[in-house]
């Protein structure tokens, strides 16, 4: 594989009069120059027809693989479907190596290749994943479940500095983007209030609606859905790296139950953390609003005393209650999405996309839920 | 195998450190076409370290690698580009991707670098997996592999761009000794048939004297190459300490447990 000064490989081709064609090959050929002789010899040979082929390979510099597999494509007839091939001039490394490697067409060597599922097979496989998935959220429910027994009769057993490590970095780290967006949703509920309510000469309504936002549905749901994002999937990709590198193989092989010793922790942290960032994200939504109407020219007393007139310690009970719900449902969920990881370097980002998705489906149908609740008991 | 050609990979005075730490200290050798050269040492020493500087994953803090008249070292745009198409890598893992089927892998950088027909890079791409015996495979992803099958199709696709070397990773790390075998013959065919030039970092003295035509040993304490020759004739330093513990496979004194009396 020397360098060369050899022109680029090119073809000469002319028909003899038994219907063959004589082929001879000559120049340079490598990945680089292949592209050309390649098209070429697919379009002087397929039109001619021939029912035979005679190649003279002996003026062709073969450099590599990429040529050997041209010169079997031709020898399989790939350029002249039908006709015999006879190729000479090859030295005789270059045949024992054609020989050696390329006894059979590749474009034949088709077997292994996956047809596309019909509609039925990929109808009938995502109703398989989701039974199969179904089963497996059964089953994790169960086991941390009785996981979250355990650690309730033995409270030590739990890694308490694990839980603290999770609750800093799920929570405390989530604080400046927890403030900006609860304290702008204040602002936008607050405007976009300001101008119909202005018509019936109620805005001072701003703070209620405000308040009850902020403290009933969009502070814990905010929180909730801000945390999924942020950490479920930090810990689905967590516990999913974990897998691929075979360190939960490793714990089970120790005799820890990898429930018990990751999930355990971050289910802990996302149920104690979330309260607190909700009662946070309430106090920075009511801020919003309160700016809002200070710029309308309400004074603060006033908004205070039309919220305190409203807001009941009921409704921060409802709000906390939910935000409990939906810090277990979005650990939870992450965790069992990081279990559930596949092989693969996609396994991990899918595992995190999962675990964002599902847990910002499964905390607002868990809203509905307490909405539906609410309203019947209320009666 | 093919050593004894003119010289086509030649690193002068190497060096590298990662802060205070020295990793490697003025490194200095050849690779002679198609030549199989084997870098050997303990773990630590700077083997794949070595490796990654002369394929320019990282810039030496000193010294150059020339391949082919160029130095990797100082070359920049698309002068760097056309040199690093002299030559293929294959990482320890295989590092295959696993979004792609197996001639998937092989194809892409056909597809990113020739002007080869769709219909001629999928040819090539079942080619050269026939050449590593994975013609079964080429539809497989990654993952349903075994670790010697991904190495295998690892070579494969180093190889697509027809390179004039091939640096391979400990391509033996992990694999059963059967496995490791086929490997080694493989790589012996490639440097037969298509006059490859190999740079292989590996430990595995079965493949070390099974395809190695010279040798260069790094040494932990020196951060230096400290023997250079064929495997038999380092074999025969019995003199100098750290080698005749690599090749004998000794003990350093103090790692095994002694009797109490």
């Amino acid at each position: 594989m020397t360098e060369t000064t050899q022109p680029p490989a090119q073809a000469e081709a002319h028909r003899l009069a038994d219907g063959r064609v004589s082929v001879r090959l000559y120049g340079s050929l490598d990945i680089n120059t292949m592209g050309g002789l390649w098209r070429e010899l697919d379009v002087r040979l397929r039109p001619m027809q021939a029912l035979g082929l005679d190649v003279d390979a002996s003026d062709l510099d073969i450099r590599g693989g990429g040529g050997l597999a041209l010169l079997h494509c031709l020898k399989a007839g790939g350029f002249s479907p039908g006709a015999v091939v006879n190729l000479h001039g090859l030295n005789p490394e270059l045949e024992e190596i054609l020989r050696l490697h390329a006894g059979q067409d590749p474009e034949e060597d088709q077997t292994g290749q996956r047809r596309p599922p019909s509609v039925l097979e990929e109808i009938g496989t995502a109703a398989r994943g989701l039974a199969l998935d179904f089963r497996e959220q059964i089953a994790f429910v169960g086991s941390m479940a009785r996981a979250m027994a355990a650690a309730l009769f033995h409270p030590q057993r739990l890694r308490w500095t694990e839980v603290k490590r999770l609750c800093i970095a799920a929570g405390a780290n989530a604080l400046p983007i927890v403030t900006l967006l609860s304290f702008l949703i204040g602002l936008i509920i607050g405007f976009e209030g300001s101008k119909p309510l202005a018509q019936f000469g109620a805005q001072i309504y701003i703070a209620d609606m405000v308040g009850f936002a902020a403290v009933r549905e969009l502070g814990p749901m905010m929180t909730a859905i801000m945390l999924a994002g942020r950490s479920g999937a930090a810990f689905a990709a967590e516990i999913g790296t974990m897998k691929i590198d075979e360190e939960l193989a490793a714990l089970t092989a120790m005799g820890l139950d990898p429930m018990q010793f990751l999930a355990l922790q971050r289910v802990a942290a996302g149920i104690f953390l979330t309260p607190v960032l909700t009662v946070y994200t309430m106090f920075t939504g009511i801020l919003g609003g309160t700016l809002v109407m200070l710029s309308l020219g309400f004074s603060l007393p006033v908004i205070y005393h039309e919220m305190t007139t409203r807001l009941c310690v009921g409704d921060i009970g409802i709000g906390l209650g939910k935000s409990v719900v939906f810090g277990l449902i979005f650990s939870a969920v992450g965790c069992l999405r990081g279990f559930q990881t596949g092989q693969g370097p996609i396994a991990v980002g899918l595992s995190a996309t999962r675990a964002v998705v599902s847990s910002i489906f499964l905390i607002i149908f868990a809203d509905t839920v307490f909405a539906a609740a609410e309203f019947l008991f209320s009666k | 195998m093919n050593a004894g050609g003119d010289v086509i990979i030649s690193v002068k005075h190497l060096a590298v450190a990662y802060g205070e730490r020295q990793i490697l200290r003025d490194i200095n050798f050849e690779v002679h076409r198609g030549e199989v050269l084997v870098i050997i040492g303990r773990s630590g020493c700077g083997k794949s370290t070595l490796l990654k500087h002369m394929i320019w994953l990282f810039r030496p803090q000193q010294g150059e690698v020339w391949i082919e008249g160029e130095n990797i070292v100082s070359a920049e745009g698309d002068a760097r580009t056309q040199l690093l198409r002299h030559f293929g890598v294959v990482f320890q893992s295989g590092a295959l991707f696993g979004s792609l089927t197996v001639a998937e892998n092989v194809g892409l950088p056909l597809g990113e670098f020739t002007n080869l027909p769709e219909a001629a890079r999928n040819y090539v791409a079942l080619s050269l997996l026939k050449v590593v015996g994975l013609a079964e495979a080429a539809h497989r992803m990654p993952a349903e592999l075994s670790g010697g099958m991904q190495k295998r199709a690892a070579i494969a696709r180093a190889m697509a761009l027809d390179p004039h070397i091939l640096f391979l990773d400990e391509p033996s790390a992990g694999l059963d000794p059967v496995t490791s075998a086929g490997l080694d013959a493989l790589i012996q065919e490639l440097s037969r048939y298509f006059g490859i030039t190999f740079v292989i970092v590996t430990h595995e003295l079965y493949s070390i004297n099974a395809i190695a035509d010279r040798v260069i040993m790094l040494d932990e304490q020196t951060r230096s190459i400290i023997a250079e020759g064929s495997p038999a004739e380092l074999r025969r330093q019995t003199d100098n300490p750290a080698i005749r513990r690599f090749f004998n496979r000794e003990p350093l004194p103090g790692q095994t447990i002694q009797p109490s009396r």
